[in-house]
This record gives structure tokens, sequence and C-alpha cells, in this order.
């Protein structure tokens, strides 16, 4: 039986290793397709989104076999339970990345944007929510605790810049009119990457939920108010 | 409420189990006391004449002196002749009534007649023995007439045994032999008969411990009152314990002389019987022990 | 290629009907499962496969039961030879009176099979294939009652093993075993499913979870529900799976 459990847990393990390896591919790709600009980099984004959400399909149904034919209990309960959420906060990231990367492939950017994007901390806000995705994923891979609450930090990072970034736009588009839209946009694209930082802490939350069984979410009261996606 | 441990309906029940109790205990004893108050008359009356001599000797003087050493060896032939005929027959006849006889009125049939044979009295039997052995089949009085007379006494209780050995094996075992590509044959003669043995052999025993007791079939078929040397062949007489005990206590001359003989017989016969039984019982444990391992 | 097939089959104890039309193919080399509530049927079908219930008087069968497109209850079919390629595993370990070596060999030896080295091999293959021969080889001489319930399945399982058969059948084989042992038998169905077709009857719907590629529900002498374990036991189609697999009842 153990033989059977262990076999069924490697292959899920494997599934969100690759899930996540994914993700963290789209969230990259969209990242340097914003930076180029490289339209047909956020082509190959929009694409794989689809593969993205099959594989969250595929994984869940994996995870419903696996609890209605083993009936896991325990650490293998807590596993599957945490492997399905961070499936679904996965897939949620691999949403953001996939809407950056429509919003590159119907905004024709100018020469001078680039110092907006520089005034806005762009580059650091989108590294951070990467560093974290991938910090959390290292975590997991090793069973680090430690490794996983130091992702809570670089939430607070995130925040600051997105809280920022709307002056910065406010008083932008104030200035220059015809780029009313552009800021809108990128208003859009902060928000989404403070929220990937919102799902990353979840999967953070479920790493350690899964190694020590402990449930961090509604304890940490210093956690942000959720704004609405 | 509070439990009351004391109450006066508690003592009375109490009192009412222990009285029970004692009383089932008595009647129990008493049964094992009537056994040791049996062998101790026959071992306080019979014991003073056991010596080599009684158990290695013919009887001399008519039968006032010497020893029952003929009566030994007869009982001794006509048990194995007994089980020479009752084993196979009784063993093939419960077999066949466990395995093979189609489960239905046949086989009920041929066990109520099984069990009524085991009803008869036994000085029936002997005088069917010497009807059909000695006279019809020209046997004469002889070892074999008396022995074939013992196992027709004998065969019910191997037939019943046999059949309750064997339907008392869970069906799993033949269906896991038959499952294996094995025939019926094969199955009752690797895995069946060797699982029934124990209890084969147990019955087999104890109905020999019975027929060595047996005088009334033996009467008529094969018993001689005094044979000064031991039996040549099947087709002689012999000697044999309950018979020479019936001679000795009944048809004497010189009763003082030859009512310790009758006990000392009865001695010698009673443990053969219980040296019977001790082995049988032996068997079965040994072979119990060696099926029940876990 | 399907390893079993049976069509149209009913049967009855005198005159109880105890199976009713029931239609099933099972693929080769695969597990499957029989559940359902006790008396459903489920075992006696299992029986049908090597005509076990031939033994009982007043059974009939009507239909056809085919094992690699032969049917099994034609006339002329030697029983026997039947049933060294349809082995059987039984509810209660049940080896024979005899040393470990010899409950091996012994369905060799009642097939007719003499060669001694031939024998001595493959009861080795057999216990091994059964996870028994490393507890086993330095005691092959000693009464297989000297073994634990566990390991007197897995003797019974290896001493199937050692004929060789294209099917094993197995009639709730671990529900007189404790967890351990009954967790050894289970990785042993696994391991044997790559030689043999399995078709096990179990009153454990976890078991059958665990093992089985298919899984075939019965009520009532019918069979209620047949198809990809997954599927029965995610989202069965009938109501009555349904009910049965969450222990509404049954």
């Amino acid at each position: 039986m153990v033989k059977f459990v262990e076999n069924e847990l490697i292959s899920i393990k494997k599934e969100i290793h690759d899930m996540w390896t994914l993700v963290y591919e789209q969230l990259d790709n969209a990242y340097k397709s914003l930076l180029g600009p490289d339209v047909a980099l956020a082509e190959l984004v929009a694409a794989r989104e689809k593969r993205v959400n099959a594989f969250e399909l595929k994984i869940d149904s994996d995870i419903e076999d696996f609890i209605a034919l083993y009936n896991p209990v325990a650490v293998d309960l807590r596993f599957a339970l945490a492997m399905l959420k961070i499936n679904n906060n996965l897939e949620r990231i691999g949403d953001y990345a996939d809407s950056i990367a429509r919003f590159v492939i119907r905004t024709e950017f100018k020469p001078e944007d680039r110092e907006l994007f520089e005034q806005l901390k762009l580059s650091q806000m989108y590294e951070t929510a990467l560093a974290m995705l991938k910090t959390t994923f290292e975590s997991l891979e090793q069973q680090d605790i430690a490794q996983a609450k130091s992702v809570f930090e670089f939430d607070e990072t995130l925040d600051s810049i997105n809280d920022q970034a709307i002056s910065v736009l406010v008083d932008y588009a104030t200035r220059h009119p015809e780029s009313v839209r552009l800021c809108i946009e990128l208003a859009g694209v902060f928000r989404k990457l403070e929220r990937t930082g919102d799902h990353i802490n979840n999967l953070a939350e479920e790493t350690i939920f899964y190694i020590d069984a402990e449930v961090l979410k509604h304890r940490r009261t210093a956690a942000p108010a959720q704004p609405e996606a | 409420m509070p439990l009351q441990f004391d109450s006066a309906y508690n003592k009375r029940k109490r009192a009412l189990q222990q009285a029970m109790f004692a009383c089932f205990r008595v009647l129990s004893y008493s049964i094992v006391l009537v056994l040791f108050i049996i062998l101790g008359f026959i071992l306080v009356k019979g014991v003073s004449v056991i010596n080599w001599n009684f158990l290695t000797q013919a009887p001399t003087d008519g039968m006032t002196k010497g020893g029952i050493w003929p009566a030994i060896v007869g009982t001794f032939y006509l048990m194995v002749g007994s089980a020479v005929f009752a084993f196979p027959v009784g063993v093939v006849s419960g077999i066949y009534m466990s395995e093979y006889a189609p489960k239905g009125k046949l086989v009920a049939f041929i066990r109520t007649m099984t069990n009524n044979l085991a009803g008869i009295p036994s000085i029936v039997f002997g005088l069917f023995g010497m009807a059909f052995f000695v006279n019809y089949l020209d046997f004469g009085d002889s070892i074999l007439a008396g022995s074939l007379t013992l196992g027709l006494l004998a065969l019910p209780i191997v037939i019943r045994t046999t059949e309750e050995a064997f339907r008392d094996i869970p069906s799993s075992y033949r269906e896991g032999s038959l499952a294996l590509g094995a025939t019926k044959t094969q199955t009752i003669w690797h895995v069946l008969l060797p699982m029934a043995m124990p209890r084969v052999i147990t019955g087999l025993i104890l109905s020999l411990g019975r027929v060595s007791g047996e005088t009334a079939p033996i009467l008529f078929t094969c018993a001689a009152y005094f044979l000064p040397k031991l039996p040549d062949s099947i087709f002689d007489q012999c000697m044999a314990l309950p018979y020479h005990l019936y001679v000795v206590a009944t048809s004497g001359t010189d009763i003082d002389a030859q009512m310790p003989i009758a006990y000392g017989t009865a001695f010698v016969l009673i443990v053969i019987v219980l040296l019977m039984n001790l082995v049988a019982n032996a068997i079965r444990k040994h072979f119990e022990k060696k099926l029940k391992q876990k | 290629m399907n390893k079993i097939e049976a069509k149209n089959v009913d049967f009855y104890y005198g005159t109880f009907h105890a199976l009713k039309g029931i239609n099933i193919t099972i693929p080769n080399n695969e597990v499957v499962a029989f559940i359902g509530p006790s008396g459903c049927g489920k075992s006696t079908f299992l029986r049908l496969f090597n005509r076990m219930n031939d033994l009982i008087p007043g059974a009939r069968l009507t239909g056809q039961v085919l094992i690699d497109g032969q049917d099994i209850y034609e006339k002329g079919v030697d029983v026997d030879v039947l049933r060294r390629g349809v082995g059987m595993v039984f509810q209660r370990p049940n080896p024979f009176p005899k040393s470990i070596f010899e409950n091996v060999a012994y369905g060799l030896r009642v097939n007719g099979i003499k060669d001694k080295d031939f024998i001595r091999q493959r009861v080795e293959e057999a216990l091994t294939s059964a996870a028994l021969w490393n507890e086993v080889k330095d005691k092959l001489k000693e009464s297989a009652y000297a073994l634990s319930g566990g390991q007197q399945q897995r003797l019974c399982i290896a001493r199937a093993m050692a004929v060789q058969p294209s099917v094993l059948l197995m009639d709730e084989p671990a529900s007189a075993l404790d967890p351990i042992s009954t967790a050894k038998i289970e990785e042993l169905i696994c391991e044997l499913s790559s030689q043999t077709t399995i078709v096990i009857v179990t009153h454990s719907m976890q078991q059958a979870a665990r093992v089985s590629n298919k899984t075939a529900f019965f009520y009532l002498g019918e069979m209620v529900e047949y198809g990809e374990t997954k599927k029965i036991f995610t989202n069965p189609e009938k109501e009555a799976t349904q009910n049965y697999i969450t222990g509404r009842f049954g």
C-alpha cells in the first residue's frame, strides 16, 4: 500500500513541479516581452496560457483520483490538499502573466515610455515577484520552512512599490493626457503583480502547511487587505 | 442510583449460584471417583498375582496356576486381525460417504444403517459370525473368523470417524487443491487423507480398544477354553483375555485359587485398553499440534 | 485482446436466481475488482471462471463464459486443464499439511511433472514472485503451518503462480489478514498484474480502489456498473454505485 501511495505522491509532486516551472516561465516571458517590447514572445505567452489551464485541470483531477482511490491521511492528506491549492494559485498567476502579455500585444510602446517604467520601478516590482515565486518553489523542493517564511517580507515591497506607482501614474497622466490609456493599463499591470504577490504568499502558506501542518493563513495579522483583482 | 453490592437479593443469588456449582462439581468428580474405585478394586484384588511368570506363561493345573500369555497373544492377534479388516473397508466407506456419494437420501440412509449396525448387541455379531464365517465360509473356529467378526463390530466406528474426519475438513482445502488442476482422487489422496489421518487412526485405535474387550463375538467364532500352545496360523483357535476372564471366573473348580487370576486378567485387560486410549490420545495430540502450528 | 468474456450469464442455485444477465469483458493483464454487498453474487460470478461452482449440487448456468475465446462450459472442456490456467486464491489461507516446498510444488506434481530440477526452479520462481522467497528459503522443508497468516496467504499465491496461470482469481484474499499483511498482498497484486490477468473480489472498497484498473459493482445478482476504477470512485454513472461506495447503504 505504501508503495502505491508513494508512487502517486511522486507523480503528483512531479506535476506540480512542472506546473510551477511552466508558470514561472510564463511570468518571466511576460516580463521580458514587456521590457522588449517583444510582441512575438508575448504571443507565445498568450498561446501557452491554454496549456497552463489544461495542466491545472489535469492536476486537479489527478489529486481528486488520489484522494478517492487512496484515502490519504495525515501528512499525505495535507500534501494532497496543499498541492490542490498550490495548483489553483499557480493557475491564477498564469492568468496574470497572460493578461500582461496581452497588454504588450495590444499596446504600441513609444521610446519615452521606458523612462516611465524607470520611474515606476517596474523592474524592481517584477523581479521581486519573480524572486518570490522562485524562493517559494525552492522552499517546497527542499522542504525548508524558514525559506518559505522569508517570502512574506517581499510582499510588503510589492505593496509599497504598487502604492507609489499609482501616484506616479496619476501625475504622469495629468502631464501627458495622450497617455491616459497607457497609464490605466500600467496601473492594471502593477495591480496584477501585487495580486501575484498575494498568490505567492498563498503558495508559501500551503508549502508550510504541508511541511509543518502549520496553518498560517489566518494567523498573520499583518497581512495587507487584499484588493479585488 | 448508587451501586449496591450487598443487597439481600444479590446475596441470595450468589448463594444459589454457589450451591449449584457445588452440586455440579460433586457430580462430575463422582464419575472420576467411580472409575478410580473400579480400577482400585481390580488392582487390589489382582495385583498380587501379577508377576513376570503370570504375563509370560500358559495357564497350568486346570487354570488354577500359571499365567495368561496365550490369552494376551490371542487378544493381540484378534486386534491386529480386526484392524486389518476394519481399517481399509471402514476408511474407504467413510471416504465414499463423505466425498463421492451424492449428498442426499442415500447417504443419510447409509449413515442411519451404519449407526444401527453400531447399536446391534455384540452377541448378535457373534451369532452372525458363527453362521457366516465359521459355517458358511467354512473358516471354522479360527482367528480369521474371530477377527472378521470383531472387525464388523469395529466397522461402524471406523466408518463414522472417517466420514466425520473428512467432512470436518474445510471445503477450502478441497477447492484449493482442485483449483490447481488436481483431480478429486489426487485431492483425497494428497491433501484430505493426510489431514484426516490423525482422527481416522484415533477412531481405529478406540474401536480396537473396544473390540479387545468384547467376549460375545468371539465366543462362537474363535475363542478357545484352553490352549497349551500359541496358534500357528489364522485358521487356529486362540485364547483371548476377556473370554479367559469369563472362563476363569465362572467355570472353575477351585474358586479361591482362580479368583485372583481372574482379577489379574481383568487388570491386564484394563491396562491394555487404557494404554490404547492413551496412545490414541497421544497420536491425536501429536498430529493436531503438527497441523495447527501457527 | 480480451482475456475473459461473459455473455448473458444467468446462474441459478436450485431455484435461486443468483446472477442475472451479466455481460463483461476483462482485458488481458488487467486487475479487475468485483465489489458489492454480501450476497450480491460477486463471489459466485468469480467462481464461474474456473468452474468452481460445478461442485455445488443444483447449480445451473445459461449463457457463455469465454476465456481466450474458448467457451469453458462447452462439452469436452477438461476442467483440470482449465483450472491449471485459471488459478485461485481463497479468503482464508489454505496451505496443505505439507512442507512449504511441497505446497508450492503440489500444482506441478498433480499435473504430472516429475523433473526434480524443473520443479525446484519453478518453486523458487513462484516463491520469489510472491515476495516470500527471502523469508522461507532456509526453511523450505518446514511445515507450511509454521508460517504466519500473511505468509501463508502469500504461500497460497505462490502455489497458484507455480503452474503459471494466465488468470488469477482472488476471493477476498486479504479479508482474514492484518493491515500489514494486507498491504503486502496488495503490492503483490500490482506486481503480478504484469504477467497475469487478476480478478479480485473484495469487501474493502479501498482495496478495490488501490489495486484495480477496473471495477465492477454487483447488487442483487446484477452487475450495476463496470468501468475504470478512477471513474467509479470519483464519478460513478449509477446512483446505486454512488450510494454503495459512499457507504450510504450495504
